[in-house]
């Protein structure tokens, strides 16, 4: 068990313009659970694979502990990792699978197959230990490579998107699953995934990044209650957060017909650069008002879940009918609501749930 | 989400059951039962091939005379044996046979191993020169052989080689073809991921060679040793060049045989299927596993 430190680490693809990962500055306390989330091409894998020694750093430096494994072979770093595709060997049983690290460590064999028998019983894997992975499902497989990663007891776990290859109700079945295996470990672990959701509900912090870029680091909670930037608000939260840049004017800002509350001094702030600010505001924070007295709005789609509607709107003008904006305003109401495609409704924000933006630099103002 | 998902849950949960009764259906869809035709097309193709190996029993155990008579004789007869040991008196087919085995055999091991790990270096490992380096291996395929048999008999002669076997197993321990082969299946059959996978797990390069990249390269090497070993008990201009009747491969002995005023077609024909017996012999036993490995390295390759 090991703190894990990112140090202005930065790679560099050969040819490409721009660094793949920017000077990542992350700190992962002992036993974190920490999880990189992005969209694709944002440098979160790429980042994990430096961490596990698969890829060069080009500048700054990773440390496991206070060591140094900048320049450190993979073996040196005592690690663990799950691939997206598992990377089971072929040619191996489960059981040769989950043990051969331990015999390339010089483990003895009856050492070797107590440990890995106990591993496969804690992923309930033992009536699996002679067969191939050919011979399991995708969810077994999946759960061979955690297990070939937990025999090892190592420093800190790597997980690259190990979900991503499991259908949908294995997955959130397996998430809790694992984020409870961790738990009880108690080891370092680096989860990335493209799914907010999933960094959502296992990670006890959440890294946002974004071209190379780390957005934000924090807890689940804060990332979604005061998203640092215009990004992090728009990529937590499903569906996501409402985003509208509109000009300050006196007392809020000019969204469509209507004009958005905003306290003077936060306002000032947030048009400082060219008077323009983006707010936010997301579908929960919604509520119905009264003709001509909040935004306006056309209802373009209704969405029964069940236990919740969504309306996906557009901005109208007051008095026309005329759509303003071609983006969409989604809003979470009451199931069953009487909305239908086609209704013009006035909405309201709740009181302190709108998010302030400065559009110049996309930054979140207090 | 989870109400999208649930078809496709249920789809992943059945693959496992489905996919032999699919596979199984899907062969016995495709062909049916065989009919008249395809029975027939075969063995007139099967009579086609196994011609020219019936023809050489038949024309082994007959004199010249005979073979030339209209209608030529259609069964073989005992005096293939008499042919056998005329064969075996003329020429030292049994040491031929030792000595193409020993060769055949080494060049082949040596091949299969020596392509497997530079095709896995050329496929996985990035060192400069690479593309370079790969260029000009499969270059030297455009060089024709017979514009290096001179200098390489230099060479042979000057280390004292000549007539001695490792002067045929030394210059054909690997191959350029076996090189780009083995990339080209290792490229697409070998996710990076496994070697990743290998390298956290602790192993060395070497290792990774040995434990991973062999297993699973285990089709393509079972091919590629078949062709080789092949290729190599038919060779006979190099052979014939670097050693004598003295200590010669089997294609070299047969050179030898028969020859006269008059060649002896039944002596040759017999000291032929002489040479050819053993590897018929191996290719029958080892058929399946041959067929098998041709098969995957063709689904995978």
């Amino acid at each position: 068990m090991a703190t894990v430190t990112f140090d202005q680490a930065t790679r560099i693809y050969p040819k490409a313009e721009r660094p793949a990962v920017d000077a990542l500055d992350l700190e992962i306390a002992d036993g974190e659970f920490l999880v990189l989330v992005g969209p694709s091409g944002c440098g979160k894998s790429t980042s994990l694979r430096m961490l596990a020694g698969l890829e060069e750093v080009d500048a700054g430096s990773v440390l496991i502990g206070d060591r140094d494994v900048t320049d450190r072979p993979p073996k040196d770093r005592d690690i663990a990792m799950v691939f997206q595709n598992y990377a089971l060997y072929p040619h191996m049983t489960v059981g040769e699978n989950m043990g051969f690290a331990l015999k390339l460590a010089g483990v003895d064999k009856a050492e070797r197959a107590r440990r890995v028998a106990e591993a496969a019983k804690i992923l309930d894997l033992s009536e699996y230990l002679d067969r191939r992975p050919k011979a399991l499902s995708g969810g077994q497989r999946q759960r061979v490579a955690m297990g070939r990663a937990i025999v090892r007891s190592p420093q800190v776990f790597l997980m690259d998107e190990p979900l991503s290859n499991l259908d949908a109700k294995l997955r959130v079945q397996t998430r809790t699953q694992i984020a409870a295996l961790v738990k009880r470990l108690g080891t370092t672990t680096v989860y990335v995934t493209h799914d907010q959701v999933e960094a959502m509900t296992m990670g006890d912090r959440v890294a946002v990044l974004k071209d190379g870029v780390l957005q934000q680091c924090d807890t689940p909670g804060e990332l979604y209650d005061r998203p640092a930037n215009v990004f992090v608000a728009g990529f937590i939260g499903s569906p996501a957060m409402n985003l509208v840049t509109g000009q300050a004017v006196e007392g809020g800002v000019r969204v469509g017909g209507a004009v958005l509350p905003v306290p003077r001094e936060q306002l000032a702030r947030a048009a400082a650069g060219n008077g323009q600010v983006t707010v936010g505001f997301r579908p929960e924070a919604m509520h119905l008002v009264g003709p001509g007295q909040g935004l306006p709005v056309l209802v373009n789609v209704v969405e029964q879940l069940g236990s919740d509607a969504f309306l996906y709107t557009k901005l109208a003008d007051e008095e026309t009918d005329d759509v303003l904006h071609p983006s969409d305003v989604v809003v979470r109401t009451e199931p069953r609501s009487a909305a239908a495609a086609g209704q013009k409704l006035w909405l309201g924000v709740r009181e302190g749930a709108l998010h302030v933006f400065d559009a110049s630099t996309q930054q979140r103002v207090d | 989400m989870a109400t999208i998902a649930l078809p496709g849950t249920e789809t992943t949960a059945v693959q496992p059951v489905s996919k032999g009764p699919d596979r199984r259906g899907g062969r016995g869809g495709r062909s049916g039962k065989a009919g008249p035709v395809t029975y027939t097309l075969l063995t007139l193709t099967a009579l086609v091939s196994i011609f020219p190996l019936y023809w050489t029993v038949v024309a082994g155990s007959h004199t010249n005379a005979e073979i030339a008579a209209t209608p030529p004789p259609f069964l073989p007869n005992a005096s293939l044996f008499d042919n056998f040991r005329a064969a075996l008196d003329q020429a030292p087919i049994g040491k031929a046979i030792l000595n193409s085995v020993l060769v055949s055999g080494s060049i082949t091991v040596g091949t299969v191993l020596f392509c497997t790990l530079a095709g896995f270096a050329f496929a996985k490992l990035q060192f400069r020169g690479k593309g370079l380096l790969l260029s000009l291996v499969i270059g030297t395929m455009m060089v024709p052989t017979q514009l290096s048999v001179i200098p390489l008999f230099m060479m042979i002669a000057d280390l004292q080689w000549v007539n001695q076997l490792q002067a045929v197993i030394l210059p054909t321990l690997v191959s350029a073809f076996g090189v780009f082969f083995m990339r080209q299946f290792l490229i697409s059959a070998l996710p990076n991921e496994l070697l990743e996978a290998g390298r956290v797990d602790g192993a060395s390069t070497f290792r990774i060679f040995w434990s991973i990249v062999v297993p699973v390269a285990r089709p393509a090497m079972a091919v590629l040793a078949m062709l080789t070993f092949l290729t190599a008990w038919n060779e006979f201009f190099w052979p014939l060049i670097a050693l004598t009747n003295a200590n010669p491969t089997v294609q070299v002995a047969l050179a030898g045989l028969g020859s006269g005023y008059v060649p002896q077609r039944s002596v040759i024909m017999a000291g032929t299927l002489l040479g050819t017996l053993p590897v018929l012999i191996v290719f029958t036993i080892l058929g399946k596993q041959i067929v098998g490995g041709i098969m995957q390295g063709a689904v995978k390759g």
